[in-house]
């Protein structure tokens, strides 16, 4: 073997050695990106289906028919049936979004071609919530209106979806949230095998060492970079099992999320060497990651934020990730440009990273 | 006894000013509700509204009056009125996440009964596909029944005017409060809850396992005060140096008018945020206690975090979760915590709050007292 590569072989091993010394260091770095995971995806389960009181006076069979409009008004309501007091007191409390009460006699009237008033209480508390409220009971009322065949109304909507399915909220999230974990992951692994040298005192035997720098870090990121893409792999069981989410493209899939661990492996040793230390690495990439997480389109695609968010949001990794890697499960295109295109930019980036490292290593005094 | 409380606060003042010139520490601390700060300021973009490109090709007066109902709905869309291929341009590129298309037969088919409106949706997640579903769902209704719009809504059969409608339903809506609270000030809570888990279990994890690591916990030892009198110095010392950085955040969130509890409200605030203080502090302890390694303890203290914020309600609301969750959620001390501090900010009265606050306390009682016995084995065992 060369002497290069084996340098690189050599520092591999050494690193990994040192990782299987630090196993819960990188445990509890998993076990964070992974809990990241699970819990953005309660933000899924509460985006939808707010918890409104139903306080049916009726009971007769109009009734029922408007609240099988309400409970598939585009998932807006997750409606639960009390009584006045129990709602008013759960309102108070902010445990509901709203009461809805059906009066009695409406379905006598609403046969008789009357308009009869339902008394919405709204806890607009939340700005964002009311909204979703006040256009989803229109919307319940016209599904409605067009199942009773009502006369006298004259519009509709005819819906043309670019995608032949809906994606649900979750799977949309928790995918995108591989890339949060690549960078959560590579980057605290990447700062970790570098700021030890550091905290080790053992970077000035670099300075003495016949191997090249460049060779011995090389060796380290591969290390690191190696049990980062392991661990992501176990979060891509995770989100398979968990959410049965599995990818349509799996080499796509494979190919961004080892882009993204060498991008964000190579900014994790950048950061070791600017601190030098790495006990404040992790909670810095997650202060960091939080909001180039959300302005990479990971919640929906970045272009429907407007012009500044959108071409902010290019010069980060993840924007293009996120594209590929919604692409790879659920064969979406979340960004204007191609799919391959974000490929290629993930490898420039990945490319760009490996330079800006050693250049920073090469200036860096132990 | 004097000189037991001047030691106490001599140990407590040591430790804060620790702390304080832990930049690293500190900056670990704060980075992520910071993160969450900026993560915030961004949601408020990307949520509510939705980007829509509106094609009228219809001329009629029913038409018109339709494209009227989209333009004033400024809730719901970024409206841009263009011609059919700028739209179907615009839809490619993801400039807009739908089309909505006013035919030019509008008219003529609503004499039948059978008007149209196309709406071109990109459905790429069904959050914001679902809101645009919902909103034009609604313009459409109100072409033939106004009072499905939203000042309908608020001030229509609300006051007693009902007019007839085909749909043969309307909406009398009563708001509880007098105006929304707004997206970011409502994030208010995550963000603050957020400073006081990080900074509490982080700042005391962390001078806990210094005390272990450098091997200064023998000094204390060898100190003239008694054990008590040194586990209350660090208990102190605990609760000070999150309030050192969580005091100037709220004198700078009530000064920039991001934190408006009602008047009354604060004295309960305050001891809210103080008994959420004192039982992350005994949680910090506690994670300082199990390792000696600064990474370790940094990484202990994050997980218990992140666990303590989602599962407590920081970024939803538990009692919109599923029930297992909600469930799950008894056990989290946070949840209290969060939702008295969301009662006592956004609410006129403080009900369920002393429920809440009694519930934090004990968790603190919990965490505090399994902390400071964990403290003085440590130090016997040193």
């Amino acid at each position: 073997m060369r002497s290069g590569p084996r340098v690189v072989w050599a520092a591999a091993r050494l690193e990994l050695q040192l990782v299987a010394r630090d196993r819960l260091f990188v445990a509890l770095t998993v076990l964070a990106a992974m809990s990241f995971v699970a819990m953005v995806s309660l933000f899924g389960l509460t985006g939808s289906r707010a918890p409104m009181a139903l306080i049916d006076r009726d009971g007769g069979p109009e009734a029922a028919r408007f609240i099988d409009a309400t409970n598939r008004a585009h998932h807006s309501f997750r409606l639960l049936p009390m009584d006045a007091a129990e709602a008013d007191a759960l309102l108070a409390r902010g445990r509901l979004v709203g009461s809805i009460t059906i009066p009695a006699g409406f379905s006598e009237r609403v046969a008789s071609g009357q308009t009869v008033v339902l008394d919405v209480r709204l806890d607009n508390v939340n700005v964002d919530l009311s909204n979703d409220v006040q256009r989803a009971l229109p919307a319940a009322i016209v599904i409605f209106g067009r199942e009773s065949g009502f006369p006298g109304l004259r519009a509709r909507v005819e819906e043309h979806d670019v995608v032949s399915h809906d994606t649900g909220y979750i799977p949309y999230l928790a995918v995108s949230a591989l890339a949060l974990d690549a960078f959560v992951l590579a980057a605290a692994l990447g700062a970790l095998a570098v700021a030890r040298e550091w905290e080790g005192r053992t970077l000035k035997l670099w300075q003495v060492s016949p191997a090249p720098p460049f060779g011995l870090l090389a060796g380290k990121l591969l290390a690191s970079c190696s049990v980062a893409a392991g661990a992501l792999a176990a979060a891509v069981l995770f989100i398979g099992l968990a959410f049965g989410v599995w990818p349509i493209a799996p080499l796509a899939l494979a190919g961004a999320l080892l882009a993204c661990v060498v991008i964000f492996g190579c900014v994790g040793a950048w950061l070791g060497t600017v601190l030098r230390r790495s006990a404040p690495v992790v909670p810095l990439t997650f202060g960091l990651v939080l909001p180039l997480y959300l302005d990479s389109g990971a919640l929906e695609p970045t272009r429907f934020d407007g012009d500044a968010i959108w071409i902010v949001a290019h010069l980060t990794p993840l924007y293009y990730a996120v594209g590929v890697l919604e692409w790879a499960f659920h064969g979406l295109q979340v960004t204007p440009e191609p799919v391959l295109v974000d490929m290629a930019v993930l490898v420039a980036f990945a490319a760009a990273a490996v330079l800006a490292t050693r250049n920073a290593l090469g200036r860096a005094r132990p | 006894m004097i000189a037991s409380l001047r030691a106490v606060l001599a140990i407590a003042a040591l430790d804060v000013a620790v702390w304080l010139r832990s930049r690293w520490a500190l900056a670990a601390a704060l980075l992520p509700p910071l993160g969450m700060a900026v993560l915030v300021g961004l949601l408020t973009v990307a949520v509510g509204q939705q980007p829509v490109a509106l094609v009228v090709e219809g001329h009629g007066v029913l038409a018109t009056r339709l494209a009227r109902l989209y333009v004033a709905d400024r809730d719901a869309y970024l409206l841009s009125v263009v011609d059919r291929r700028t739209a179907e341009d615009a839809l490619r590129d993801q400039r807009v996440a739908a089309v909505i298309v006013i035919p030019a037969d509008f008219d003529e088919r609503a004499r039948t009964g059978d008007a149209r409106v196309v709406l071109e949706l990109n459905n790429v997640d069904i959050d914001v596909a679902d809101d645009l579903r919902r909103a034009t769902a609604r313009s459409v209704a109100e072409l033939d029944a106004p009072q499905l719009g939203l000042l309908g809504e608020l001030h229509g059969p609300t006051e007693g005017i009902v007019l007839p409608s085909p749909y043969r339903v309307a909406i009398a809506e009563r708001d509880l409060r007098d105006a929304n609270v707004g997206f970011l000030q409502y994030q208010v809570v995550p963000i603050l809850i957020m400073v006081v888990i990080g900074v509490g279990t982080l700042s005391n994890a962390m001078l806990a396992s210094r005390e272990r690591e450098r091997g200064t916990a023998r000094l204390l030892l060898m100190a003239p005060p008694r054990r008590w009198v040194l586990l209350a110095g660090k208990l102190l010392g605990a609760l000070l140096s999150t309030g050192a950085v969580l005091g100037p955040l709220l004198a700078l969130g009530a000064a920039a008018g991001a934190l408006r509890p009602p008047p009354a409200h604060w004295p309960a605030l305050l001891a809210l945020l103080a008994v959420t203080s004192a039982m992350a502090s005994g949680l910090g302890l506690l994670i300082g206690l199990a390792s000696r390694r600064p990474r370790v303890v940094t990484m202990l203290s994050l997980n218990a975090a992140i666990v303590l914020f989602f599962l407590g309600g920081g970024f939803t609301t538990v009692a919109f979760m599923p029930d297992w969750l909600q469930t799950v959620s008894l056990a989290v001390p946070t949840s209290y915590a969060i939702e008295a501090l969301r009662q006592a900010l956004f609410y006129p009265d403080l009900a369920g709050f002393g429920r809440d606050l009694a519930a934090v306390a004990a968790f603190a009682l919990v965490t505090a007292g399994l902390g400071t016995a964990a403290l003085g084995r440590s130090l016997g065992q040193t």
